[in-house]
């Protein structure tokens, strides 16, 4: 009927009114004030009575109330405007009951800031895609064997860039440690070293200089150098003419050519970015040091691409037995490549674990806001009675409680933006993707809305269904006495059952990771991890060209550290425990070889006599080595427990010589071989890592077969944190320009190989608190309530004689049946988490004794506390006092 | 009463335009009446519907009102129509006549069925 511009006019009008109210309600009295005058006058000219003539006209309007009711409905939105009301007088109903409120609010902070926390890394880590253009293009190419999949030869890589049709681009990459004084000090950075291609292909930006040459690949061409912004502005102070620039890497001059963007690139383990060339006798199939990233064509699926890379492969593998036999290729995203799969699914469990948590804080939340409810019935019963129809009370029902979900919302962001700060502390480096830019964004602000609109809708699903059903005349009738009905106690009741039973699934999760935990730290580690020094000394292979010489250097090493006062024992060593040696094959003398590549493995270190010694390591049988075990000695050998249950079982190790291939450092495979006579069963030393099985390894003098780049180990008999310079002075004669790379103690390496296990920990064991907290305060809330009721009966008891303690013992009884009915069901949760969790855990099994019973009576002991204190008032209670209530 | 006939929806707006049409400015109660009348007292008009649609057509910008003073010295508020209101007027009637010939012809051309 109307035009558009019509109805916009008016629905402007409407959004307008509810502002000026008053003014409207005061002109239409008027209006229908003189209305009526109008009509009485027209009556009592027709001859009416003047009662009579009042009558037709108030009749002939219809109602007084109801035409106000209906210009009122015209005049504004009247659902807004109800809405807004609604709002108004919530807001006024949560400052009038501060307590109630804070708690609430309290609650909902905690669930929806642990939520906001999680989500911001499991985000950034795991939905995010790459921070790069077209990411689903990006795919890793590896080289398998016997299933692992591993790093890739510069021969396959070549092959495999030619012979593909899958891929738009491949780039490759390794890494490398490089020296360079920047302030005068001698440094190690470690480096990537990649194909000119490789800022091109994944699309890094650079600020400043140009990118790698394509030519820069050859040998020759290959002395320039891109940094990141983070290491320009850091460590060389922003200096706007770096580009140009020499470096000394490694005693090298490098050009600085370009500076990377800002950003994404400043979180990169390396800094300074190399081309890749290969010399002639780098190409081989034997060495394995690439890690290939691949763009796949438009279109081309991951799977297509995997299957035509694994033809290939099994093409060469034919083609070229001695090296390739055995190998075969696999393509797999970018995303997440790197990241291992506990750490995956541990962000998982931990959005999980907060998800519970959240929930726990809702039912805590529904269940105040029901309490409350029964003691508002009065007010409902009487906005009923004055014609508010159901859908009015449901509404003011949702609209307390999406408030309260909005506050606690914006609270809960504000903790979550803190909580992040401490979750990135605990997370292990490098645990999580370098691409990963983990900070409260949109998509997560996004994400804590969403979640603050469905807490509002969940805590106020059940106070609204309990309000509007409350029947008129019963409330009327129960108004007296504001006893709450059965039904309405046993919804409460069964709240807080449900709550228990999520706060023991929850706190089974962190009995869990804590049991593991423990496990981890009392492991036998086979050394003695305090009072150990442990660094590196990055030798340059220019440096030396005999073994002679390097053994030489070695024991001035040896030597002049041993002057150092606090240095009680000091040692050289190709490999550490638990952070890892070299691999290489072997046989045992006499048994028959075949196949050279189907030789087992072994892990394989060289030490000088005292490393036993200085790191606390027991002979099991036979004897360490000695100064006599020289380059001119006997080739000899020391094999841990490991390789002797697995190679030796049977036979007398000291009878058996081993054919090890010596490894040359930085590759699988290859190395002259040698035979070495076993003079000597060591303890096993947790040279997998502490979460994994003790490998079999063999370890031979350092003098028969010295590397350049070596460990040293230095037990101290003082305080370690003030060894490290004096230990620096004590080489620095030797060379100047040679720093004490990866300086750590041995804790700190042991710290670092539970690092993942740690962050786990601690982040379970802290909402695992806080699911505690919560649980305690709902069953505090509902037993006070429940006692509050009872308040007349109590007196009654005890007016009738009953003794203080059976009142008390009652009430915890009752407290405590809730919590047994809902630890019971909690069971069940548990015993999911156990399954969920098992492959995270060290050594336990899915279902956990001991962890369940041991949360279980944290659990009923905090339930038991929380009873206990709305029980000692009411013990406590007067009875005429009580008597008189109401 | 009970014989006549309740107004329904939609009409009672085009009746109030035309009847501020035909008498110029009118006040809520003069305008009741004057709907009363022409409809021979045939309809049913419970005067308190009027407002909330007086306010719609003031809300939708076809008439305007103003407080004024009545042929028998009482305040009351005046209606008028706006430019629009005309506008609205001659489309709407043009509107209605057509519907009412279309429902005429139908209804005939069933009859003869």
């Amino acid at each position: 009927m109307s035009t558009l511009f019509n109805k916009l006019r008016s629905a402007a009008l409407r959004f307008a009114n509810p502002f000026r109210k008053q003014k409207l309600d005061y002109d239409l009295s008027n209006e229908l004030e003189s209305h009526l005058q109008l009509h009485i006058e027209d009556n009592l000219r027709s001859g009416m009575s003047p009662a009579e003539a009042r009558r037709d006209a108030l009749l002939k309007l219809g109602g007084h109330q109801q035409t106000k009711e209906a210009f009122r409905d015209r005049a504004s939105f009247s659902v807004l405007e109800n809405l807004f009301r609604d709002f108004r007088f919530a807001i006024r109903q949560l400052r009038k009951n501060l307590g109630f409120t804070s708690v609430a609010v309290l609650t909902l902070t905690l669930g929806i800031g642990a939520n906001t926390a999680i989500f911001s890394v499991v985000y950034a880590t795991l939905v995010a895609p790459l921070p790069y253009p077209h990411p689903e293009q990006l795919v890793m190419l590896w080289s398998n064997f016997q299933n692992s999949r591993g790093s890739v030869s510069v021969g396959d890589y070549l092959d495999w860039k030619n012979q593909s049709t899958s891929f738009q681009d491949m780039t490759a990459l390794t890494g490398g440690g490089f020296n360079l004084s920047i302030s005068g000090r001698p440094e190690i950075f470690p480096a990537r070293i990649v194909s000119p291609n490789f800022f091109r292909m994944q699309g890094i930006p650079l600020a400043q200089g140009r990118d790698f040459f394509q030519d820069e690949d050859r040998p020759g061409n290959d002395h320039v150098l891109i940094m990141t912004n983070a290491i320009w502005q850091d460590r060389f102070g922003s200096d706007p003419h770096i580009v140009g620039k020499q470096l000394r890497l490694n005693g090298e001059l490098y050009t600085v050519v370009g500076v990377l963007a800002k950003g994404m690139p400043d979180r990169f383990e390396s800094h300074l970015f190399l081309p890749l060339a290969f010399k002639p006798e780098d190409i081989n199939r034997t060495s394995h040091q690439l890690f290939i990233i691949g763009r796949l064509k438009p279109g081309v699926s991951v799977q297509q691409a995997n299957s035509e890379l694994l033809g290939i492969a099994r093409h060469l593998a034919e083609t070229f037995p001695t090296s390739n036999k055995g190998w075969d290729a696999s393509v797999t995203p970018l995303h997440n490549a790197f990241t291992s799969p506990n750490t995956i699914k541990n962000l998982w469990l931990l959005l999980a674990a907060v998800g519970l948590l959240l929930l726990i804080a809702c039912v805590n939340v529904a269940n105040l806001l029901l309490t409350r409810g029964s003691a508002r019935q009065k007010e409902i019963a009487l906005r009923a009675a004055m014609g508010a129809s159901r859908n009015r009370l449901v509404s003011q029902f949702f609209v307390e409680s999406l408030l309260l979900a909005l506050i606690g919302g914006i609270f809960g962001v504000a903790l979550g933006w803190v909580a992040l700060k401490f979750v990135l502390v605990v997370l292990p480096q490098y645990s999580v993707p370098t691409e990963a830019d983990i900070r409260l964004n949109l998509p997560v602000l996004f994400f804590s809305l969403v979640v603050t609109f469905l807490v509002g809708i969940l805590c106020g699903c059940l106070p609204a269904f309990q309000g509007s059903h409350w029947g008129l005349m019963q409330t009327l009738k129960d108004a007296s006495r504001s006893v709450s009905t059965s039904g309405q106690k046993g919804l409460r009741n069964v709240l807080v059952v449900f709550e228990f039973a999520i706060a023991l699934t929850l706190l089974t999760a962190a009995g869990l990771v804590i049991h593991s935990s423990w496990k981890l730290t009392r492991l036998e580690l086979g050394f003695q991890r305090e009072h150990l020094l442990t660094f590196s000394l990055p030798v340059r292979e220019e440096r030396f060209s005999s073994a002679e010489q390097i053994s030489l250097f070695y024991r001035q090493v040896l030597e002049r550290l041993r002057a150092v006062p606090g240095a009680s024992s000091v040692s050289v060593g190709t490999g550490l425990p638990v952070a890892g040696t070299s691999i290489t094959r072997f046989n045992v003398y006499g048994q028959s070889t075949g196949d050279p590549s189907a030789r087992p493995a072994t892990a394989y270190t060289a030490i000088t006599p005292e490393y036993f010694q200085t790191l606390g390591i027991t002979m099991e049988s036979g004897r360490s080595f000695t100064e006599e075990d020289s380059a001119t000695g006997v080739p000899v050998a020391v094999v841990n427990q490991m390789f002797a249950k697995q190679y030796l079982s049977g036979l007398d190790p000291f009878a058996q010589r081993l054919v090890v291939d010596r490894p040359i450092p930085g590759r699988r495979t290859g190395g002259p071989q040698a035979t070495l006579q076993i003079v000597g069963v060591s303890r096993d030393t947790r040279n997998g890592g502490i979460r994994e099985n003790n490998i079999p390894e063999v370890y031979v003098p350092f003098w028969q077969s010295p590397w350049l780049a070596s460990n040293v180990i230095v037990r101290t008999d003082r305080d370690i944190s003030g060894m490290a310079t004096s230990l620096a002075a004590a080489i620095q004669p030797l060379d100047p320009d040679l720093p004490l790379n990866r300086l750590r103690t041995m804790d700190q390496i042991v710290d670092e190989s539970l690092a993942g296990d740690r962050f786990a920990t601690i982040l379970f064991a802290a909402f695992a608190t806080v699911a505690l907290f919560l649980a305690a305060v709902g069953i505090y809330g509902v037993m006070s309530f429940t006692i509050t009721q009872q308040t007349h009966d109590i007196g009654l008891r005890m007016a009738l004689g009953s003794p203080r303690n059976r009142v008390l013992l009652h009430v915890i009884r009752q407290g405590m049946t809730l919590s047994l009915f809902g630890l019971l069901l909690g069971l069940v949760g548990a015993y999911f988490v156990g399954l969920a969790m098992h492959s995270v855990l060290y050594e336990i099994s899915s279902v956990d004794p001991a962890a369940i019973s041991g949360v279980a009576a944290i659990l009923l002991i905090t339930g038991a506390l929380a009873c206990y204190i709305p029980a000692r008032r009411a013990s406590k209670v007067d009875p005429m006092v009580a008597l008189r209530y109401e | 009463m009970g014989e006549k006939k309740d107004v329904w929806q939609g009409t009672l707006a085009l009746m109030v335009l035309k009847t501020l049409q035909a008498l110029g400015p009118l006040h809520g109660y003069g305008i009741a009446r004057r709907i009363e009348q022409t409809s021979g007292d045939l309809l049913a008009l419970n005067y308190g519907t009027l407002y909330p649609a007086l306010l719609k057509l003031e809300q939708e910008g076809f008439i305007t009102s103003e407080w004024g003073v009545s042929e028998n010295n009482r305040k009351a508020k005046f209606y008028k129509l706006t430019r629009a209101g005309h506008r609205q007027v001659e489309k709407e009637t043009r509107e209605w006549n057509e519907t009412t010939a279309i429902l005429a012809r139908f209804l005939k051309t069933v009859e003869k069925n």
